[in-house]
This record gives structure tokens, sequence and C-alpha cells, in this order.
């Protein structure tokens, strides 16, 4: 699994972060850093979580 | 920097008759939660988006106001939130009518659509992210320490919680964070408080709304005047210091911006968390069960247990904004003009996502309240903050005052927050 981040979307809140502090960080610009795009199994219930967590539906985990 | 956009006229065309369940009364909104919980439940049961009549006795009524849709159910408050596109907050958010020299003066962003609400926003979103609040994580704690402090042996083990000690927290790091010093809090936080009153009889003490909501503005602006000028001469690491130095456009912004970005910040930052404390106080009292499930493992519960503080809180009841395109919800024909507004505390006791809504379950999971809004570009800016501050202070009650009791509260009576006057609460004094 992959995340995807809509940089149109993603508003900087750290939503994601909050949930998921190994894959996701926002910069003091705001800006997001996904720390880690690919989560192993270890973190993929984080990243769910993350990705639910969105208030903007920025987040997708997508298969590839 | 003003994004001047044509204003969006309501109209009452294709419209039904206003709802009989009313939800726009005085009286209704004079009635306890708990009677206003039953009659948002008839509403999603059987008329979702319902047009209702304008809201009674506004501070500033529209004689040309023809109405509004109001949103009860946690699907619909979603949609609208997450769709900034359609439904513009630039017309106004707030579901009484206000005089508007005070929403000049007080709503900054929050009544902003993009792009300019996310240049303001993000002068100050960095002072909020989860990085940030971890920074500070050990000052909110040494703080919430210390407003426990203050009571925590009292003899007499009772205070007036509200005023005594959830509001003290909340004031202290907005304060801090926003740098104003310690001889101008007390009328920082009085300011605030005055600001979510104006409809409460005791809060007016016999002056108008408009009288009370301008004067706490004109106190704020007045703060925020003074700080400016000295962070203008000395900056220091804080926001104040932020938003003087920052441009937006190549421009600065004016004393005015930021007095506004300080009233609705102090409003936001501050009642908000004051009355989830409280009442989540009175919750721990009828529900001493979940009290004491907290308690057995606080720092692996408490995560769940905040989510649950601020669902069944839900402090901010309502916020509105206007259709900008024709649009269909919950089957009704929804015009270009026509207010629509969210029912936060409806949604979060909607049965279609919260089983057994009416209780108080600390491990409920998922919990997709909206109780920081229903997602989108307006969503709760400082839940992070209010959820660190939620973290510490009940970490020091459920440590060293466990077996607290909380009174009735009495209540604010207002549409915008639901507010805790005062609440006696009781407890065994620290030896």
């Amino acid at each position: 699994m992959r995340i995807v981040v809509d940089r149109d979307k993603c508003t900087g809140l750290g939503m994601c972060e909050a949930e998921a502090p190994d894959l996701f960080e926002v910069q003091d610009d705001g800006s997001l850093t996904v720390l880690n795009d690919r989560p192993g199994s270890d973190d993929l219930e984080a990243a769910e979580a993350a990705v639910m967590a969105c208030p903007t539906e920025a987040l997708t985990l997508v298969e590839d | 920097m003003t994004v001047d956009t044509e204003f969006i006229p309501a109209t009452s065309d294709h419209k039904p008759a206003h709802s009989p369940i009313d939800v726009s009364s005085k009286a209704f909104w004079a009635q306890t939660s708990e009677q206003r919980d039953q009659r948002f439940a008839q509403l999603r049961a059987e008329d979702p988006v319902s047009w209702q009549r304008p809201v009674e006795d506004a501070v500033a009524p529209d004689p040309n106001d023809p109405g509004y849709w109001s949103l009860v159910k946690h699907a619909d408050i979603v949609k609208v939130s997450r769709d900034s596109k359609s439904f513009i907050s630039g017309q106004g958010v707030l579901f009484d009518m206000l005089p508007p020299e005070f929403l000049e003066m007080s709503q900054s962003f929050l009544a902003m659509d993009a792009p300019k609400h996310d240049y303001l926003r993000k002068l100050i979103s960095s002072a909020f992210t989860p990085r940030r609040i971890r920074r500070i994580d050990e000052q909110i704690k040494v703080a919430a320490r210390e407003v426990v402090d203050s009571f925590a042996g009292n003899p007499a083990g009772e205070i007036e919680f509200a005023s005594e000690c959830a509001q003290q927290l909340p004031v202290r790091l907005f304060c801090d964070m926003f740098g104003v010093p310690d001889e101008l809090r007390e009328q920082t936080a009085r300011s605030a408080a005055d600001i979510v009153s104006w409809a409460d009889p005791e809060a007016l003490a016999g002056r108008t709304p408009a009288e009370v909501q301008l004067g706490a503005c004109e106190t704020l602006h007045g703060v925020a005047a003074q700080i400016l000028a000295e962070r203008r001469a000395n900056p220091a690491d804080d926001l104040f210091t932020n938003l003087v130095q920052a441009e937006v456009d190549g421009q600065h912004l004016t004393d005015a911006e930021i007095g506004a970005f300080f009233v609705l910040l102090s409003v936001a930052g501050t009642d908000t968390t004051k009355h989830t404390s409280t009442l989540t106080v009175k919750a721990m009292t009828d529900f001493p069960d979940q009290r004491d499930w907290l308690r057995a493992d606080y720092d692996n519960r408490i995560k769940t247990g905040l989510e649950e503080f601020v669902r069944y809180a839900s402090p901010v009841m309502t916020f509105r904004r206007t259709a900008v395109v024709e649009t269909e919800l919950g089957g009704k024909r929804v015009m270009p003009g026509d207010k629509v507004v969210l029912f936060y505390p409806s949604g979060n006791r909607d049965a279609d996502v919260f089983a057994d809504p009416e209780r108080f379950d600390l491990s409920r999971d998922p919990n997709p309240h909206v109780g920081f809004g229903g997602g989108g570009l307006h969503f709760c800016l400082g839940n992070q903050l209010a959820k660190g501050a939620l973290r510490a202070l009940f970490s020091e009650l459920l440590t060293r005052v466990p077996d607290f009791q909380a009174g009735e509260p009495d209540l604010l009576g207002t549409n915008f927050m639901r507010g805790v006057k005062r609440l006696p609460f009781t407890f065994t004094p620290e030896m």
C-alpha cells in the first residue's frame, strides 16, 4: 500500500501526524512531509486511522 | 486585501412552510440540553433537512430574512462542512443575527473563504501542529498542575468549577501563546467570556447584547493594540510577534485585522475548552463507571476518552453556511443564497453513527464526532491544543481529587455555546 497526498486539499492541520507520527510530519510552513509513504504491516493500522482522520480528505491509501 | 465577491441575497423561492418542529424560538434555546436533544431527535427522524423560521429575538434582526435550512443529521453536517465551494462562510457563520460592527471586529478568517481564509489561517497554523503542541506539552502539564494546586488543598473541599478551574487553564495557555502580559489577562478572559454570553440575561445585567459584545470587542482590540505596539519595538517568541511580522501579498496586517484575529481566537481558544471540561466533570459524576474505567489505565485510555469528552459536551452548538449553487440536501431543493445551519450537538447524537448516543462511553471507537466541526477547511485549528489541555487537566483531577462530585450546572442561555456559568464541585481535599 502507498500513501498519496492531495496537496491541493491538505491544509497542514496535522491530524494524520497525531494518528501516525512515524509516517507524517507537518512542517512549520504548514507543508506535510510523508516520512514513509509505504507503511509496513506494523504501520498499516495507523496509516488507515490517519486517512480517516483527515478532515479535508487529502489522504488516500492506494494499492500498487 | 479584501476579496470582493458579490453578495448573494436569500430568497423565499421554492420553500416549504416553516417546520412545525421549531428550533428558532427563544423558548427552545432556554431549555436544557437534554430537552433540546429530544427535539433534535424528532427532527432527525421526521424532517432531517427542515425549513425553519428566522431565529427569534435576534440581536440584529433582518426583516428580509426568510429563514434557514436546519441540518441535524451527522451525514448532512459532514457533507456541507466539507464542500466549502458550494457552502461558503463569507456571508456569515453565526446562527444568530449580530451587528455588522461586531462581526467585523470579531470573526476574522472564521467568516472568510479561500483564498483569504487560507492565507490568514496559515499565519498562525504552525503554532498548532502536533509537533509544536508536543513541544509545549511540559508547559501544559505544569499549567494544569498549578491550576489544580490552587484549590486541591482547600479544606472546604468545594469550588465553583467553571471559573475557579475550567477557565483557568485555557486562558493561561492562550495568553502564553499570544504573549499577553499578566496584567492584561484578567480583562482578556472576562471579555472572551462576555462575547459568547450575548443571550444570557444574567451576563447582560441590564445591558443590551450589542453593548456587551461591542464593549468586549473594544476591550480586546485595545489589549491587542497595546501589545502590538510593544512587539513592534521588541519582538518576542509569540503569536502577536508572528502577526506583526507577517506579510500577505506584500502588506502587513492592520491593527484591526490582528485585533479581529485576537478576538476570534480568544473565544475559540478559551470558552470551548472551559465548557468541555466543565460538562465532562458533570458527565463523570453521572457515569461513575466511566470515570473508574478511565482511571484504571489513564495513559492508554485517554485517547478515545478525549474524543468522547468533546462528542458528549459538543460545546459549539451552531455554525452557518450560505449556499452559492443550487443543490439538493435530504430531498430538499437548496437555492443560492439560502442559509444552512449546522447543529453539531444533534449530529453528535445521531444514532445512525453512534450506538447508544446518549451514553457517555469513553471507549467509543471509532468516534467520528463533529465537535470540532464536520471537517473541511474550517475544522478546528486548536483541536490538538484542546486535547492536550484536557488530557493534562483530567490527569491531575483524577489523581488528586478523584472522588469529585459535580452538582447541577447553571447553563448559559445562548444558541451558540453550550456553556456552563456555574457548576458546584466538591471533593476530598488533598492532605
